[in-house]
């Protein structure tokens, strides 16, 4: 029972910030297959980690952690059994009907220049795009506020260098 | 190009398509990450190094008073022994690395230091495995006469020496390798990583 009420709570938890995990996996992983893995690993580490789970940060935040942490320490192993890299792996879907499409070009672009990215400036940029504040990225990352600033001029102007070039 | 101008955009992406999300159903399976690949694989090699002087034993049930007062018997037990407090000391520390709750870099600072203190103790360990048998081979004759050694012991001392001596220098140079092989390329791309977090 107690099982049971656990599960449906997580679920819950889960649904609410579902759309934190599919751009994780849009983020770090290549393929249609090697997303839904990293999705489904994604939530069986949240799962093994839930009951230990009191509150003490933002759900969010803790599944911030636990998505970029399963995610980078499991890529060096998927990028050796790439065998179909899909170079437009990002959004199938950029935008609704109600986005213009210029922006959806620029995301697009972005998401390209993304690509080209380390995976730390990844989960830099994809903390940014989602407002999260650099504190709250700095309990994410262990990386203080100072570097995290330093580090995210650089990468903007890295990605400036790289929409031009597409 | 201006970030801030897609943010909005960007937070509003919708989920990606042809992905099973059902949360029930997931938390069901097992994961397949190389961490509990690596858990099974120790869980394995304790049983495995738990079952087989029963299995020797056994092999030998005609003769088991022989097998039982036999000193390679009990150095065999020994080594099995060794094996399984080896693999139960890799096993806690791949139950250390798996908890993924924790700040990224902290996280990664961790996994290097566990895994660093894994490969050079498995070096050392190897290294005294070799050492061990050595004065194995040279000691139990003495203690007990096994005809597979009497070959061994037939040949001049200082060709033995030197045997041993290439032994042991064959693992200096290839404990790197193996180091390397094993746990060299991954902790190669989390130092990287650590690097990329500076």
């Amino acid at each position: 029972m107690q099982k049971q009420e656990a599960e449906k709570q997580f679920e819950k938890h889960i649904r609410e910030h579902e759309l934190l995990l599919h751009k994780v996996c849009r983020m770090y992983a290549y393929t249609n297959a090697d997303r839904q893995d990293l999705f489904q690993e994604t939530v069986i580490q949240l799962w093994k980690a839930f009951p230990a789970f009191k509150g003490d940060s933002k759900l969010s935040t803790w599944m911030y952690r636990i998505a970029i942490n399963t995610a980078i320490t499991r890529l060096r192993k998927q990028k050796n059994f790439i065998t179909s890299y899909e170079p437009n792996g990002f959004p199938e879907q950029a935008s609704d009907d109600s986005t213009g499409v210029m922006e959806e070009e620029k995301l697009q672009q972005l998401y390209k220049a993304i690509e080209q990215l380390n995976e730390i400036e990844k989960a830099i940029i994809m903390l940014y795009m989602e407002d999260r504040s650099y504190l709250e990225m700095e309990d994410i990352l262990g990386i203080n506020e100072g570097t995290l600033r330093v580090k995210m001029n650089r990468i903007k102007e890295k990605l400036r260098q790289l929409t031009k070039t597409y | 190009m201006e970030l801030d101008d897609l943010k909005n955009t960007w937070q509003q992406l919708p989920p990606q398509k042809n992905i099973n999300t059902d949360i029930m159903e997931i938390i069901q399976q097992k994961s397949y990450g190389p961490l509990a690949a690596l858990k099974k694989a120790f869980r394995k090699q304790i049983v495995l190094m738990f079952l087989l002087p029963f299995f020797l034993l056994f092999a030998n049930a005609e003769n088991m008073q022989g097998a039982l007062t036999s000193i390679l018997f009990w150095c065999y037990v020994a080594f099995c022994i060794y094996i399984i407090v080896s693999a139960y000391y890799n096993y806690s520390i791949v139950s250390k690395m798996e908890n993924m709750d924790a700040m990224v870099k902290p996280k990664l600072e961790q996994e290097i230091q566990l895994l660093e203190k894994r490969a050079s103790w498995e070096v050392t360990s190897l290294r005294v495995i070799l050492l061990v048998f050595i004065v194995l081979l040279e000691v139990v004759p003495y203690v007990q006469h096994y005809s597979m050694l009497d070959k061994w012991h037939s040949l001049p001392v200082g060709i033995r020496v030197v045997a041993y001596a290439v032994l042991l220098l064959l693992h200096f140079f290839f404990s790197k390798r193996i180091k390397q092989r094993k746990v060299g390329r991954h902790l190669d791309y989390l130092k990287e990583l650590l690097k990329q977090m500076q």
